[in-house]
């Protein structure tokens, strides 16, 4: 997987690189290439949006079902774990989605913050079940790495959407 | 059920009593044609449903209703997560769009197509790089300020626009949008992008479609304390957009360059930050009577997407509030979308989470009609 999201990466900077100005490609390179692979190398990341922490603790549960999971504090879509994944893995048949966008969410049981991946699960039409809009840290599309209104499986090779998880990547940074 | 059940029942008792009576049956109806309905003419309180189709993403599509007779007037299919658009004068809507050769999977194609408004047949199309932002269908595609071009947003994930040319039927090109999203139209021939930094980036075309200049604003909102929606709404000379604590902020864009007005609040210092606009798409204004409508609900931090349980209405020269018109959530769910119309008898259109399209006098707040349900996740208004 690490080899396949390395190819990935390469080939998306490069492409980036031929149809970009060179600010521009590292200003979405920067904001955009954080996948659960690359997430370890934007350190700028780690502990920058820690919102969350007050409404995600009251409304929390333990339950990967339930849209007030601790994890899926700026969820927006249908949970994979009602779809025959769970809240870190998707469903039989699909891809996940290379790219994605990261936030931070508090678990009530350890007290801790946490940076988690939103990835989408992509290649078939919409899940339809267990649909969640939770949106602690989210910002406007102008902040794509913060963005939950696009479709993150946009550079899969099939960029249908069907559901999302919510993937946690390390203890987020005070 | 009921009453068409009790009015047969009626229709046979009748009969029979004629019968009993004497007298002759009813002549028999006559054979009916099928034929295709006709639009009536265009009306400004026609309203633009845009349904996401939440629980099949491929089938997205836009629904035509009458906003006096209260019924809906026809269909306007968009695929996936398409940006919609409608020409300066009302006849064109552009749908910038992507299917799938075998339905959910298969060929990718991106495609521009033509519907004309007074028939709704698509009447062209033009294939786009296939890189569509597929996202809200807000500022996604627009036309220019003469409808000759449109241009359609693109993420993949670098930033960009393709400039299509309706004289030509074809792409005239792509421009780089360094980061910037979105496409607001402004003047002939520019496009005005919303930035990452709180600033807007403005390209110029020339008449082939091509960039002839560009100019990057200064910063006018803080985009870590308190962000604007993406969605503007236009106004005489520009644009107005609403940040999540409620402040307003004017952009007169006929200028050579974007020039800001003040921001002025919404909220009241005892409101701010616990009530806020919320929902899909949060703001409209009348243009001619300056009034604004937001939905707003009561709300903290992270809440900017929570559906509204009041419209409060503005005076945009004095900055006072209006009105506050509470909303029948417990019947309909809460707003995602508000809309006016532009004539001088205004109608209010409120889209609910339920997909309920609620039709209002704008001038008053009287609730004219109640339309339940139409489509399965209908979230955004639209009319030219």
């Amino acid at each position: 997987m690490q080899q396949r999201l390395d190819r990935w990466a390469e080939r998306a900077s490069r492409g980036l690189a031929r149809r970009t100005s060179r600010r521009g490609f590292l200003s979405a390179f920067g904001r955009v290439l954080t996948g659960v692979a690359l997430v370890p190398l934007l350190p700028v990341m780690r502990g920058s949006q820690s919102i969350a922490a007050e409404p995600a603790a009251k409304a929390a549960t333990t339950d990967p079902n339930a849209c007030e999971y601790w994890k899926y504090c700026a969820i927006d879509g249908f949970l994979c774990s009602c779809c025959g994944g769970s809240s870190a893995s998707c469903p039989p048949g699909t891809q996940q989605s290379p790219i994605t966008w990261i936030g931070t969410c508090h678990n009530p049981a350890d007290g801790r913050d946490y940076i988690v991946s939103y990835n989408d699960c992509c290649g078939k039409t919409s899940c339809g079940s267990c649909f969640c809009n939770r949106n602690e840290g989210e910002k406007p599309m102008y902040r794509l790495s913060l963005n939950n209104d696009v479709n993150w499986c946009m550079a899969n090779d099939n960029p249908n959407y069907h559901c999302s998880v919510s993937v946690v990547l390390g203890v987020a940074g005070k | 059920m009921w009453p068409r059940v009790t009015g047969a029942w009626l229709a046979f008792l009748a009969t029979l009593a004629a019968a009993a009576a004497g007298a002759p049956p009813p002549p028999p109806l006559a054979a009916e044609h099928l034929g295709i309905a006709r639009l009536p003419a265009a009306s400004p309180h026609w309203v633009w449903v845009f349904d996401e189709s939440n629980n099949n993403e491929t089938d997205m599509r836009l629904y035509l209703y009458d906003g006096d007779a209260h019924r809906q007037l026809g269909q306007v299919d968009t695929g996936y997560w398409p940006g919609v658009a409608m020409s300066p004068d009302g006849r064109t809507t552009a749908v910038a769009t992507t299917y799938f050769s075998r339905g959910s999977h298969g060929t990718r194609t991106d495609v521009l197509e033509l519907t004309d408004n007074s028939t709704l047949s698509i009447t062209g199309e033009v294939v786009l790089p296939p890189k569509h932002a597929q996202t809200i269908p807000l500022h996604n595609a627009a036309f220019s300020g003469d409808g000759r071009f449109v241009y359609v947003t693109n993420l993949s994930p670098a930033t960009s626009f393709t400039v299509v040319d309706l004289a030509k039927k074809a792409v005239a090109g792509e421009v780089d949008t360094d980061g910037c999203v979105l496409v607001i139209p402004s003047g002939p021939r520019s496009v005005t992008s919303l930035c990452e930094t709180g600033r807007l980036l403005t390209v110029n075309l020339d008449d082939a479609g091509h960039e002839a200049s560009r100019k990057m604003s200064a910063p006018f909102f803080n985009v870590d304390k308190d962000p604007i929606f993406v969605q503007g709404v236009r106004t005489a000379n520009g644009i107005v957009f609403l940040s999540f604590l409620g402040d307003v902020y004017g952009v007169d864009l006929s200028g050579a360059e974007p020039a800001f007005a003040p921001a002025w609040p919404t909220m009241a210092p005892a409101e701010r930050g616990k009530w806020r606009p919320g929902g899909a798409q949060v703001l409209a204004l009348h243009r001619k009577t300056g009034r604004l409508y937001l939905q707003v609900h009561p709300g903290g931090d992270g809440t900017h997407k929570v559906v509204g349980t009041e419209v409060w209405v503005f005076d945009s020269a004095s900055h006072r509030r209006i009105a506050r018109w509470p909303v029948d959530v417990k019947k309909h769910g809460g707003v995602q979308a508000v809309l006016v119309s532009q004539d001088d008898k205004p109608l209010l259109f409120l889209l609910t989470e339920s997909s309920d399209l609620l039709v209002m006098d704008a001038m008053t707040g009287r609730s004219l009609y109640a339309e339940p349900k139409l489509g399965q996740s209908s979230w955004y208004l639209l009319n030219p």
